[in-house]
């Protein structure tokens, strides 16, 4: 294994359209299924991501190196000076600009977190979608999330008026 | 029928992302209203969301909702502390306790005419059961894993020769309630709360403080288990607590809560695992009026293998962290707002008892 400065282990992600990132093995590990494969042993040299182009997989990094915790030397000097508090709230300035993509880039990442298994990351790219069904009127969300309505219209009343109130 | 289906299996949920992600890491986290809502957006939507194994799925990712009653126990109010939003589930027309709680349904009991009722906040279904026979109590309502039937765990200290003990009631069922026995091991119960989990009722006997009674919702039968230590310490009250079991319990001056955890089932090891000192100047301050005593409804909230306690002080809720911090304060401006120890996690799934038992005149549900 690639081994840097600081004594900082390195592993090499890649992508299937042949793209390597270096990265640090505490930055790869937010993934639990790389967690595993690394645990297991079965990471010596390169890990092979598949279904997961360089550009998704460059913004996955992006995310696990903002998101990983602090630790060592550098990173008890960091707790000192600022509170976890302030941490915690410029982490999510820092997601809600991270997530400020299209809707194929964020279906995209949803996939990827959801294969790398990064729970953080699986739940800011699903909130978008799960606020979109929540907070719209039906005819929005089927325009917001490109779906039609197959409902004959008086299906539609019966299934409304089964749970009337969940539509008020 | 058979085409609806197939024409709803072979269109994708969403455009763009594979149905398992949709189903399982999107629409299993709406919450129950929008789950019931997005049904009518298209046909796929209704079919996969209205599956039991998606709605125990849902119904395992709801959070436990502290309940509380108000206006004199005639409204039961859960609180989304997430969403600092205290909303009323249902509004009874004479005052009631609430007698259990377990897979998003709740079962209440009239003060005065023991007028028993069963509702699901979620999907409103609601069921009257009738009257309890006036020498019978209401220890625990669970589901009977072998039938999937609900029921209801009964005791009498009075009746017949040989009809003194405890009595099985199954929802939707015409059959009287039916004797199993048991009367030594739940005498010394008075008025403990029971925990649900592992599919056994618990109760910690307060009266001999050494052992929690579990009765086994399968075999129906009851045994003991070991209890802490809990010494000197007020109020005791055993809770769910993160896929384990918890005692909660203050000093005199309530001004320390004590939090029990059972650190592993089989072997009956509890161990203190919090103690948390209440900001008590800070709170008296902020939200006490003067002169005004200190006492307060406590509850505990568990998630994320940390706990925060909530507060009911003078018409507040507060919330305080496991270090003793008052980290969020909620005005609900209800002064007789009164904690129970039973939360509400709200569930979808579909119970066949409610369509067998007769409805009531008076829906307790908003």
């Amino acid at each position: 294994m690639a081994t840097r400065e600081a004594g900082k282990k390195m592993i090499m992600l890649k992508s299937p359209d042949g793209m390597e990132f270096e990265v640090e093995e505490a930055v790869a590990m937010e993934s639990q299924t790389i967690r595993k494969m690394i645990e297991d042993d079965c990471a010596d040299t390169a890990i092979l991501i598949p279904n997961i182009n360089s550009k998704i997989l460059s913004r996955v990094i992006e995310y696990c190196n903002k998101h990983v915790p602090t630790t060592g030397a550098t990173g008890a000097a960091a707790s000192d000076t600022v509170a976890p508090a302030a941490l915690a709230e410029d982490l999510k300035i820092w997601d809600a600009e991270f997530i400020k993509v299209n809707r194929a880039t964020r279906f995209d990442l949803i996939q990827a977190a959801s294969y790398l298994n990064i729970k953080g990351l699986l739940d800011l790219t699903s909130q978008t979608t799960i606020d979109t069904i929540s907070d719209n009127s039906l005819e929005e969300i089927r325009s917001f999330l490109s779906t039609k309505n197959d409902y004959l219209p008086e299906e539609e009343q019966t299934i409304r008026r089964e749970n009337q109130w969940a539509f008020q | 029928m058979a085409e609806e289906a197939a024409a709803a299996a072979a269109a994708p949920l969403l455009e763009g992302l594979p149905d398992e992600i949709v189903l399982w890491e999107i629409l299993v986290r709406l919450d129950p209203k929008s789950l019931l809502r997005c049904r009518a957006v298209r046909r796929a939507w209704r079919c996969a969301t209205s599956t039991r194994r998606f709605l125990l799925a849902h119904h395992a990712r709801q959070s436990a909702l502290p309940i509380f009653s108000s206006d004199g126990c005639r409204n039961l109010l859960a609180l989304d502390h997430r969403a600092a939003q205290l909303h009323t589930v249902a509004r009874h027309d004479e005052p009631f306790f609430l007698e259990a709680s377990c897979d998003g349904l709740l079962l209440s009991r009239s003060y005065s005419g023991r007028r028993l009722a069963v509702y699901n906040p979620a999907t409103r279904e609601h069921a009257s059961l009738g009257r309890l026979p006036s020498d019978f109590r209401i220890l625990g309502m669970y589901p009977h894993r072998p039938t999937g039937e609900y029921r209801l765990l009964l005791t009498n200290l009075r009746g017949p020769e040989g009809q003194i003990g405890c009595h099985v009631l199954t929802l939707g069922s015409d059959q009287p309630p039916r004797y199993i026995g048991w009367l030594e091991m739940v005498k010394p119960l008075l008025f403990e709360i029971s925990a649900l989990f592992r599919d056994s009722l618990h109760w910690f006997l307060q009266k001999y403080r050494k052992h929690v009674l579990v009765f086994d919702t399968t075999t129906e039968s009851f045994r003991h288990m070991r209890a802490p230590l809990v010494l000197g310490d007020s109020d005791p009250g055993l809770f769910e607590m993160d896929g384990t079991l918890g005692i909660n319990c203050h000093n005199d001056a309530m001004g320390i809560i004590t939090i029990w955890v059972l650190q592993d089932y089989e072997s009956e090891v509890w161990d203190i695992k919090y103690r948390i000192k209440l900001p008590v100047g800070e709170i008296r301050e902020k939200f006490g009026d003067d002169g005004e005593s200190w006492g307060l409804g406590v509850g505990v909230l568990s998630g994320d293998g940390d706990v925060l306690l909530l507060l009911n002080f003078g018409g507040w809720l507060l919330q305080v962290d496991s270090d003793g911090k008052l980290i969020e304060s909620f005005d609900c401006g209800h002064r007789d707002l009164a904690i129970y120890e039973y939360q509400l996690k709200q569930s979808l799934v579909q119970h066949t008892f409610f369509p067998a038992l007769k409805s009531g005149s008076a829906p307790p549900l908003i």
